[in-house]
């Protein structure tokens, strides 16, 4: 017989109720304030609804009716210097971060509207019918409802998506030498996602003062929670990580809100995050003005038992019974809030002039259309006051130098210029700089700076993400190979490059993405991809894909100082190059905007990057053409140098785009379509290009040479130019 | 599913064809096989055949309008299929099916050219025959500045688009116009004489497509292919004995075309290095010999191609000839009778044209130009005698064949028809 013995997780997990005794003493001020949050949030969300009712809310508005108690209990406690995000049931989250902020954490519930609350119901209406008054100036809507000066960090239209990012400012807090914390809003829908748990894994592991808020209300959307995970105590979750949990009555806001200070005294104090799951109940349907019942997946007992535990009853009963209020106060709190609401509307509508009794939005309080792309990246106007230096013209002495050994020193030197540089990935930390060396000699800057991670992309560049929005430090996150970019696409395509632009497009996202093109070095199918298309292809990102070893460190030095998400492209094939750099401190760029003429030639316009360039080199020695060949340097659509580009085709009248990867997802037809419709009456033959296969790159070495492009496709593609080009 | 039929590329390096007659009518049941249309090419009228069975639900191409190849002319609806609600985006198509007859097959490496790429394009420059000029944006951008019409133009980029080498090649004699110029307008030229005075009236006839090919192709072969030219004469008298004897005997009348068809395939055997055409970068030496033969027909002519002529008997080749020249005049020739082969017979005997010389017909790089047989005075043993005498002039590309190969071969011809009966062995 096998000896057994119980295991424990060493985590509490506790259930927390309130008593007669903690409603008594509980601060009537803080009870109070609590009171006039939730009504106010009511007469809001009541709002919203009739609004939907109307039409006027264009897209889902997902109410919180019945749910106030966990976001009022939870934050009516917090600093402005806490944050908080959410995800698309955020409206609650939102407004009772907003109100406790401008409110210096007391509201009266016998005078509840002071003119900054009054704006701040204003602007969160205008927001969610997507008006330029909004705190994102109607871009974001219901969704993505951001106020950074009241600690709100923008809710998220992904469940789930917002984790990562909420754990990234936690970071930051605790890097910045505060006690300040973030909680993360989600709900029983987001409990089993991927990047929900991957973040309790990081933020236990690195102690982050985090809170992982649990709203469940029992339903992702028409899906009872018990139907799609076995435990529905979903603040179990935490336990397989290390972290405490507390499970709560959400329709008592007081319970919620002992529970958040319990669990806070833990964050603030450095122990790590917490898990807070609160029961609450959505007394509507996922969106709109109808109860769920009405959708036939839960019934109306069930509705009505929860609706007579609603947390705005719960708190105006308790307070009654303890004399801070009686009846008449709350029917006048209730009302003040209404009218609140009334005047907050009276500013946005007007009546319909062509359909009597109708409403409609006041015209003038549209954003304008022509604001469709502002933002999406910042001007770049940072990177004026630095210093320029431009290889190719370079007249100084030169340094030799490896090409991976820059990569290691321009961030070495940035490290210890910049305090504020912090490098995220697997294995940075050790190797001596990594899987390629590419982090060499940066271990000295200590373990916060130079961070290895476990193996959780979608986590650990979420975190990077919500560095960036934070702006406190300017996070460097390494993907070893540029495929495991789906693992984390959500964070690098929904969160990281949509941020900016989806929240108002005032706000940066000063984020590094290193990776490295690895063909050929028999990775295979999964390891071997050039992100460059998708990137290109994909809002928010800059690009940089240097060819050399000077190139690499003007570009580095750029995106490290560029107030947008850039991508940095490296190559194994380059990393081993004996190159050289100027011999000077590595502190100069190449800004957006510059490509390199590689050489000059007057039959083809050869474009290529990275370590292609050579390649290309090689085959137009091989083929005589007379080809003009183009390093692009940045390849994204906002940073690429059209100057160069149209100078050179207005010239050769022939375009060929070389690059290594697979077809699919390759670089080049973007900018062949860009070309063809810019140059279209400068080409004497159609843009030719040169990729990989469709397939991905195999194991076999044979077949890996033959789904990529070498020498050999270049010059092929040179002669199908040739044969374009007629005879003489 | 409904299919789209689209004009079938007929003839190698053709771009377009003329639906001349629809031998099908919309609602008719039609098999793989069956002649749906009499397509006019520059070169033949050839009958089409069904690659797909089903109901013929709509007919696109109007006959006598010329068509690019690649165009849909035709929709056949599947067996049981309502043709009466076709969606056209619910069709297959004949072209994608079968890539041979498609101009534009797309190479292995690029599947995402392997689509079609004919499209009508309303606004581009079109001839005066309707057809697509093929020409870069650079050069009509170029032409419209300079003033030049691209139609007197032969382009030299793939598929015979025009390209910019093209336009260099034009002397910059013409003065650049812009609109704003305010130079004086160009001098007219001298205004042709009064029309009353004199000139006779003339007519216009319309070129048929295969005047057009033979304009293009035999312009083109005369100016890019190197002709010479070896001239012989052959005494036929033993030949034409021959012919009498075989004719006596057999039920099939043969010619002495049909005797010089072998003769030639004999002498390929004997010199094989002519028979042999310019590959571009290869010279393409056949195994066996076929041989076409030029057919007059009305507006024109045709070369069909006897097949393996080397192993036939002279009755076969009598027998084939005579079915594909009565074939070629009535347009029931079909394409593939038209093409390959690496020599050609030309026999104006038959008109008393006493001899000749021919251009080539591209791709072969010979032909042969036989005259009539007539008595003629020769000289045999120093003694002046009555002779029939055939004289023949071959043609050849000189990229493929030199001067001795073609004496060799001419040795070699002249040898068997002098003595026919190596022909019948």
């Amino acid at each position: 017989m096998p000896t057994e013995s119980r295991l424990e997780t060493g985590s509490p997990w506790i259930e927390l109720a309130t008593t007669e005794e903690d409603w008594k003493a509980a601060d009537p001020v803080l009870l109070g304030t609590m009171l006039a949050e939730l009504h106010l949030i009511r007469a809001f969300e009541e709002t919203v609804l009739e609004l939907a009712g109307e039409g006027l809310v264009h897209g889902p508005a997902h109410s919180s009716i019945g749910q106030e108690g966990g976001a009022v209990g939870s934050i009516v406690g917090l600093r402005s210097s806490d944050a908080v995000n959410g995800s698309h049931r955020g409206h609650h989250q939102f407004l009772a971060k907003a109100l406790t902020h401008v409110a210096g954490g007391v509201i009266d519930p016998a005078a509840p509207i002071t003119p900054k609350i009054q704006r701040v119901l204003q602007r969160t209406l205008a927001e969610i019918l997507g008006l330029a008054q909004g705190y994102c100036r109607g871009r974001g809507g219901s969704m993505h409802l951001q106020w950074f000066e009241a600690g709100a960090l923008g809710t998220n239209a992904i469940v789930g998506g917002g984790v990562p990012m909420g754990a990234g400012n936690a970071w930051a807090q605790k890097h910045s030498d505060t006690t300040d914390l973030t909680i993360s809003y989600f709900g029983d829908g987001s409990s089993q996602i991927g990047s929900v748990l991957e973040t309790m894994n990081l933020a236990a592991a690195w102690r982050l003062p985090f809170c992982f808020f649990i709203e469940n209300n029992l339903y992702a959307v028409s899906t009872r929670v018990d139907e799609i995970t076995a435990d529905p105590r979903l603040s179990v979750r935490g336990q397989g990580f290390g972290i405490p949990g507390w499970r709560v009555d959400g329709m008592d806001p007081l319970a919620v809100h002992l529970a958040t200070e319990q669990a806070a005294e833990r964050m603030r104090s450095g122990q790590g995050p917490a898990v807070i799951e609160a029961e609450v109940y959505r007394f509507f349907h996922q969106n709109g003005p109808y109860p769920g019942s009405a959708f036939g997946y839960r019934d109306k007992t069930e509705e009505s038992q929860w609706r007579s535990r609603d947390p705005l009853d719960r708190t105006a009963a308790e307070m009654i019974k303890l004399g801070h209020i009686d009846e008449d106060g709350v029917a006048a709190l209730r009302k003040q809030c209404q009218q609140a609401m009334a005047e907050a509307v009276s500013h946005l509508l007007e009546p319909d002039p062509g359909t009597e009794g109708k409403r409609r939005i006041r015209p003038d309080l549209w954003p304008d259309p022509g604001f469709v792309n502002v933002g999406v990246r910042g001007d770049a106007s940072e990177l004026d006051s630095l210093e320029v230096l431009e290889p190719t013209s370079y007249q100084g002495n030169w340094r030799d130098t490896r090409f991976v050994a820059a990569v290691a020193a321009v961030m070495d030197r940035r490290m210890a210029t910049d305090e504020r540089i912090v490098v995220f990935g697997e294995d940075v930390h050790r190797l001596g700089g990594g899987t390629n060396g590419a982090t060499k000699g940066l271990a000295k800057y200590g373990e916060h700076r130079l961070v290895g991670t476990p193996i959780s992309e979608n986590a650990f560049t979420g975190l990077g993400g919500g560095l960036a929005l934070d702006g406190r430090f300017v996070p460097v996150v390494e993907f070893m190979y540029p495929d495991f970019m789906w693992v984390a696409a959500d964070q690098v395509f929904n969160q990281i490059g949509k941020a900016r632009h989806m929240f108002g497009g005032d706000n940066p996202v000063p984020f590094v993405l290193r990776t490295k093109v690895a063909m050929g070095s028999g990775y295979g199918s999964q390891h071997l991809m050039d992100p460059a298309g998708i990137f290109a292809t994909s809002p928010g990102w800059r690009i940089v894909a240097p060819s050399t070893a000077a190139d690499y460190v003007g570009l580095m030095n750029a995106a490290l100082a560029l107030q947008d998400p850039v991508l940095v492209i490296e190559h194994v094939d380059l990393y081993p190059i004996a190159d050289k750099v100027p011999d000077v401190e590595l502190d100069y760029i190449i800004p957006p905007g510059r490509a390199a003429i590689r050489r000059a030639g007057a039959d083809v316009t050869v474009i290529s990057y990275l370590s292609m360039v050579a390649r290309c080199a090689e085959a137009i020695e091989q083929t005589g053409v007379d080809a003009e060949l183009i390093d692009l340097r940045w390849l994204d659509r906002a940073s690429l140098d059209w100057e160069t580009i149209e100078a050179s085709v207005r010239k050769t009248n022939a375009v060929l785009i070389v690059e290594q990867g697979a077809r699919g997802s390759s670089y080049g037809g973007w900018l062949a379509d860009e070309i063809q419709r810019r140059l279209f009456d400068w080409l004497d033959q159609p843009v030719e290009r040169v990729s990989g296969e469709e397939a991905s790159p195999s194991i076999s070495k044979v077949l890996e040479r033959a789904a990529i492009a070498g020498t050999e496709e270049i010059v092929a593609g040179l002669e199908r130019v040739r044969v374009g080009m007629g005879q003489r | 599913m409904a299919t789209v039929v689209r004009m079938p590329e007929v003839l190698a390096n053709t771009g377009e064809a003329i639906i001349q007659t629809w031998l099908v009518s919309v609602g008719q049941q039609i098999s793989i096989g069956d002649p749906i249309a009499e397509i006019e090419t520059e070169k033949a009228v050839v009958e089409y055949a069904a690659e797909v069975e089903g109901v013929l639900a709509s007919l696109i191409a109007e006959p006598g309008t010329t068509i690019a190849v690649g165009e849909p002319i035709a929709v056949v609806a599947a067996p049981g299929e309502d043709s009466a609600d076709l969606d056209p985006a619910s069709t297959t198509d004949v072209a994608e099916r079968n890539p041979e007859t498609s101009v534009t097959a797309g190479s292995p490496r690029d599947p995402e050219s392997a689509a079609p790429v004919i499209e009508t394009v309303t606004d581009a420059p079109v001839n005066t025959n309707g057809h697509r000029l093929f020409a870069t944006p650079l050069v009509r951008k170029i032409a419209r500045e300079r003033g030049i019409d691209l139609e007197s133009l032969a382009g030299t980029g793939p598929g015979g688009r025009i390209v910019r080498r093209d336009l260099d090649r034009l002397p910059l004699s013409r003065p650049e116009t812009s609109p704003s110029s305010t130079a004086a307008p160009p001098v007219e030229a001298p205004a042709a004489a009064p029309s009353a005075a004199a000139a006779s009236g003339y007519s216009d006839i319309p070129l048929t497509g295969m005047r057009k090919a033979i304009a293009r192709r035999l312009t083109e072969s005369k100016t890019t292919v190197p002709h010479f030219y070896v001239t012989a004469d052959c005494r036929v008298d033993a030949l034409l004995e021959l012919r009498r004897s075989v004719n006596a005997a057999g039920t099939t009348k043969v010619s002495v075309n049909d005797f010089v068809i072998k003769a030639v395939a004999g002498a390929m055997l004997e010199v094989p290095e002519a028979n042999a055409i310019w590959n571009t970068d290869s010279i393409r030496r056949f195994d066996g010999v076929d041989i076409a033969v030029a057919v007059a027909v009305e507006g024109g002519l045709l070369t069909p191609v006897l097949r393996g002529v080397e192993t036939m008997s002279v009755s076969a080749v009598s027998a084939q000839v005579a079915d594909v020249a009565a074939r070629a005049r009535t347009g029931k020739i079909k394409q593939q009778e038209l093409e390959g082969g690496s020599f050609s017979v030309s026999n104006l005997g038959m008109y008393g044209v006493n001899a000749f010389s021919a251009i080539l017909n591209p791709p072969h790089s010979g032909i042969l130009a036989v005259g009539a047989a007539a008595q003629k005075p020769v000289v045999l043993d120093g003694e002046l005698a009555v002779g029939t005498v055939m004289t023949v002039t071959l043609s050849a590309d000189h990229r493929v064949i030199d001067g001795a190969v073609a004496a060799r071969w001419m040795a070699a011809f002249v040898g068997r028809i002098e003595n026919p009966l190596t022909i019948l062995i």
